[in-house]
């Protein structure tokens, strides 16, 4: 998964010279946390894909305007100017940065958004073209788009040791022929040894027909904590 | 527990239709319309409820492709209506076109073995929505629920077992739900009322598709209380589903843990809905009590007997009377065991509702004519308690209407249960019940100027976030409504006369729309109970000119050219500004004289003018010079502000000190 594919498109963006109370009206407006601060025309809208390109002169978040807020002294805080208070050299990343390099950049630095940006050589300067923003949300998102949670399902587990996931493909292989729907599947790497996991979403109400089938042809699995038993503490 | 009065409700109905009994799936389908057969006939038998008792009757009819439209997409219905036409012919089909339905089968949520094609089952869904939009009008004397020779002849209560399909989202069949039923009835009570309607489902998944429908609405309350969707379908239903927008705070989620038993599940319900019901305040109640929640159900892991059942019904028909004058509506639901548990549960459910004892024995007709249906579908559901991880049971077919406490003996890890389901019950009061809803929202920063505009209006913690309000006119009721959410203004559309900026209803409505997402606007509109929008009321931030002036917003009303005359424009104004922190804020309106409907109203510029001066007036509003370039560029043109007493004076000197400031760009 690539930065593209997850990052947010529509930008709304403010110049160096807009005033922090139309910043914060934006913010307010559109429910956002960060606004790219771009050189040139005073627009509003800066979707990408515009007529023209912008380019990324720093950025501007709702805590850079709570901090000037807590501050303003003798000069209304509305009144000050973007460039005043904006970070100019934000930690940026491009469309094909991997996901998880971009979610390990944002924990380590303490980020909650990064500019997506493209690079130009243009007279000898290199510029950043802005093409997109990536913040914690986009990343939460992304997270639980990949697990199957927004789509109705329930879960299942599907154990197997490393090199033989024969389980696995027979169970999505009876998925398929009973026309049960695989909304997600995730494999996480082992831990310590232990046999893999997979945590298999499929959309059904009714799971009983694929699960006959598994226990005929002898496939394991089990419900994610589901345990009518006592449950054992004697793993640490 | 208090029982209610019987005389002072004369009238309760069970509504059904012969139609609904063809919601069937197959054979070897978990949802068997046997359940419903099997429920009439112990109805009959003990004399309970008859078809053709013209008393005990609610007849219903379908719901108009009109009123499914007020949750369900066009594109969905006209694919139920073009594949349940089909379903019976479809092995017959050319490939190509079978092909093709089977496409746009998978597309709606119809290409798997959960909710297959099933002939005619855009007739037969349409009946269920139907049934559960008349019992809902019925109670609430709407017209939809029939006309009556007598008050009393309304029915107070109405049982619907065939509803409760309330998986089916807006475009997409699923969880074995086509339409949604207690959706669609809901979305006609707010369309044509001013009921708050309290949304509880019993059933053992989460109501999703209901909750989705009024996520960010907060004249309905949805309450679910299910198996957690840790692995059951449609795995949401968390605590922290809590709505959106406006609407935050009105849903209200109750996840339980398998093997939860009677006990445990009476603690938390009890617990919990009479302090929702209290808070919420609603005007109609309609209950889904899908009985999949049984020990013996065969598709999920909560382990209830008859007694957390009728544990359920008593508090929800008790709450009926506290709280809402008694309308109540019950649905069916889910219910997997069509022969040993949902006719007992659902009969349960109308004995209760009609105050009717039940025999503690179940008549030995009955059990002869059932008996036998349970033993061919015995091993089948034996093997599905075993994949799905359920303990086994010995007890047979049942011969009571209450379940023997011994079948039902303590699961192993009962304490466990018990404290994490009190545990999710005291988050969800501590998240849902009113006074902690506004601590366990992030707390309003007071200087910020991020808080939307909701938080601004309501300075002094007023927990109505949405009022109602209905006008006579001359040509009928019309509804207000302030803070009108998104969903709402998409079920509704305007009236032609509506659009003297916009010119095209279409484009009207998008507006509308748009101006209803944004959190910093407020939308107030004056609608008919038929749904056409008739007048509307916009609060927003000053645009360019007034930028970066906290609290001050502009006003902007319209009234449909075929609606004026009636009193609207003002009583839609002083309903929208009758907000607790208007003497805070200030306010102002624009009046451009090229904007006005000259044509329409068939009055001079100069009149027009004195006309909203007036109508502002009534507001406390005042005309004010000014050289903000868009007012100055005709003398016609009018400025009208209203100053709160309250308002701080720094931002009143700053908005007066740019009402006459130097425009920066050059004069005319
Ligand atoms: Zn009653
Ligand atoms: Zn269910």
């Amino acid at each position: 998964m690539l930065v593209k594919d997850v990052m947010t498109r529509k930008l709304i963006t403010v110049t160096p010279d807009d005033t922090l109370g139309h910043a914060a009206t934006l913010l307010r407006q559109f429910q956002f946390h960060h606004l790219p601060v771009v050189q040139g025309e005073p627009a509003i809208f800066g979707f990408t894909g515009a007529v023209k390109p912008l380019y990324l002169e720093g950025l501007l978040t709702s805590q850079d305007i709570d901090l000037a807020v807590a501050a303003s002294g003798q000069q209304p805080w509305q009144e000050r100017h973007v460039q005043e208070v904006m970070d100019r050299s934000p930690v940026c990343v491009t469309p094909t940065t991997s996901v998880s390099a971009a979610a390990q950049l944002l924990v380590e630095r303490g980020l909650n958004g990064l500019p997506v940006v493209e690079y130009e050589q243009h007279e000898q300067r290199t510029r950043a073209l802005l093409v997109g923003l990536l913040t914690r949300s986009d990343l939460l998102i992304a997270l639980a788009r990949a697990l199957g949670a927004f789509e109705p399902g329930m879960q299942l587990l599907i154990p197997f040791t490393a090199g033989n996931p024969t389980p696995l493909a027979r169970l999505l292989l009876l998925a398929a022929e009973l026309h049960v729907q695989v909304r997600s599947l995730v494999v996480v790497p082992p831990r310590n040894g232990q046999p893999h996991t997979a945590t298999v979403r499929l959309g059904t109400i009714n799971p009983a027909p694929l699960l006959m089938r598994l226990q005929d042809e002898g496939i394991e699995y089990t419900f994610p904590d589901l345990a009518l038993e006592e449950r054992r503490h004697d793993n640490a | 527990m208090t029982m209610p009065d019987l005389t002072s409700h004369p009238r309760v109905c069970l509504a059904f239709d012969p139609l609904e009994l063809h919601y069937d799936f197959g054979a070897d389908h978990p949802l068997q319309a046997d359940r419903m057969r099997a429920l009439l006939d112990l109805l009959e038998t003990c004399q309970l409820w008859h078809q053709g008792d013209p008393l005990l009757h609610l007849p219903i009819r379908p719901a108009s492709l009109d009123e499914l439209r007020l949750i369900h997409t066009d594109d969905y219905l006209a694919a139920v209506q073009r594949l349940g036409a089909s379903a019976a012919r479809l092995p017959a089909l050319p490939l190509q076109q079978r092909q093709e339905l089977e496409q746009q089968a998978f597309r709606y949520g119809f290409g798997d073995g959960d909710t297959p094609i099933m002939p005619e089952m855009h007739e037969v869904s349409a009946m269920i929505a139907g049934g559960t939009l008349v019992a809902m009008s019925a109670v609430l004397g709407l017209p939809e629920g029939g006309q009556f020779a007598s008050p009393q002849e309304r029915p107070v209560h109405v049982f619907h077992p065939g509803g409760g399909l309330h998986h089916a989202w807006a475009s997409r069949a699923s969880g074995f739900c086509v339409y949604n039923d207690a959706a669609v009835a809901i979305a006609h009570v707010l369309r044509a009322s001013e009921a708050k309607v309290l949304y509880i489902d019993f059933d053992a998944h989460h109501g999703d598709g209901v909750q989705r429908a009024f996520y960010d609405e907060p004249r309905v309350l949805t309450v679910s209380l299910h198996e957690t969707g840790r692995y059951l379908f449609p795995g949401t239903g968390d605590v922290l589903e809590l709505g959106n927008g406006l609407g935050r705070g009105y849903s209200v989620n109750v996840p339980l843990e398998p093997f939860t038993q009677d006990d445990s599940y009476i603690e938390v319900i009890e617990n919990l809905l009479p302090p929702l019901a209290l808070s919420f305040a609603p005007d109609v109640i309609i209950s889904n009590h899908g009985c999949d929640t049984h020990a013996w159900d065969p598709l999920t892991h909560l382990a209830l007997t008859t007694r957390a059942l009728q544990a359920q019904v008593r508090l929800v028909h008790e709450l009926a009377h506290r709280y809402c004058g008694g309308r109540w509506v019950a649905v069916g639901g889910g219910g997997y065991d069509p022969y040993r548990v949902v006719p007992r549960a659902w009969a349960l459910v109308w004995a209760e509702m009609s105050g009717r004892p039940l025999p503690a024995q179940l008549p030995t007709s009955w059990v002869e004519r059932w008996h036998p249906s349970w033993e061919a579908m015995r091993e089948r559901e034996r093997e599905t308690w075993e994949v799905m991880g359920k303990p086994q049971q010995e007890s047979g077919f049942p011969t009571t209407f209450e379940d023997q406490p011994d079948h039902f003996p303590p699961v192993p890890r009962l304490q466990e249960i018990t404290r994490a389901n009190r545990h999710t019950a005291s988050l969800v009061r501590h998240l849902a019940v009113p006074p902690a809803v506004r601590p366990a929202f992030p707390p309003l920063r007071q200087r910020s100027p991020l808080t939307g505009l909701f938080d601004l209006l309501h300075l002094r913690g007023a927990d109505t976030p949405s009022r109602s309000q209905t006008l006579q006119t001359p040509r009928g009721p019309v509804l207000l409504r302030d803070f009108c959410p998104p969903s709402l203004v998409e079920r509704l559309r305007p009236s032609n006369g509506l659009c003297s900026f916009t010119r095209l209803p279409e484009r009207e409505h998008r507006l509308l729309l748009e101006i209803a997402r944004r959190a910093d606007c407020a939308l107030a509109l004056a609608h008919t109970s038929g749904g056409e929008i008739v007048g509307e009321v916009t609060l927003a931030p000053g645009d360019a000119w007034w930028e970066g002036l906290e609290q001050v917003y502009e006003v902007a009303i319209e009234v449909s050219r075929d609606w004026r005359g009636l009193g609207i424009a003002r009583n839609l104004l002083a309903f929208a500004l009758d907000l607790e922190a208007r003497e805070d804020l200030i306010f102002f309106a624009v009046g451009l004289s090229w904007h006005w409907d000259i044509e329409g109203t068939g009055l001079s510029i100069y009149r027009y003018r004195e006309m909203l001066i007036k109508l502002f007036g009534s507001q406390g509003f005042k005309e004010y010079p000014t050289n903000e370039p868009n007012i100055a560029m005709d003398p016609a043109n009018v400025l009208l502000v209203r100053v709160g007493s309250r308002a701080d004076q720094r931002i009143v000197s700053q908005f007066f000190s740019r009402v006459l400031s130097t425009p920066h760009l050059p004069r005319l």
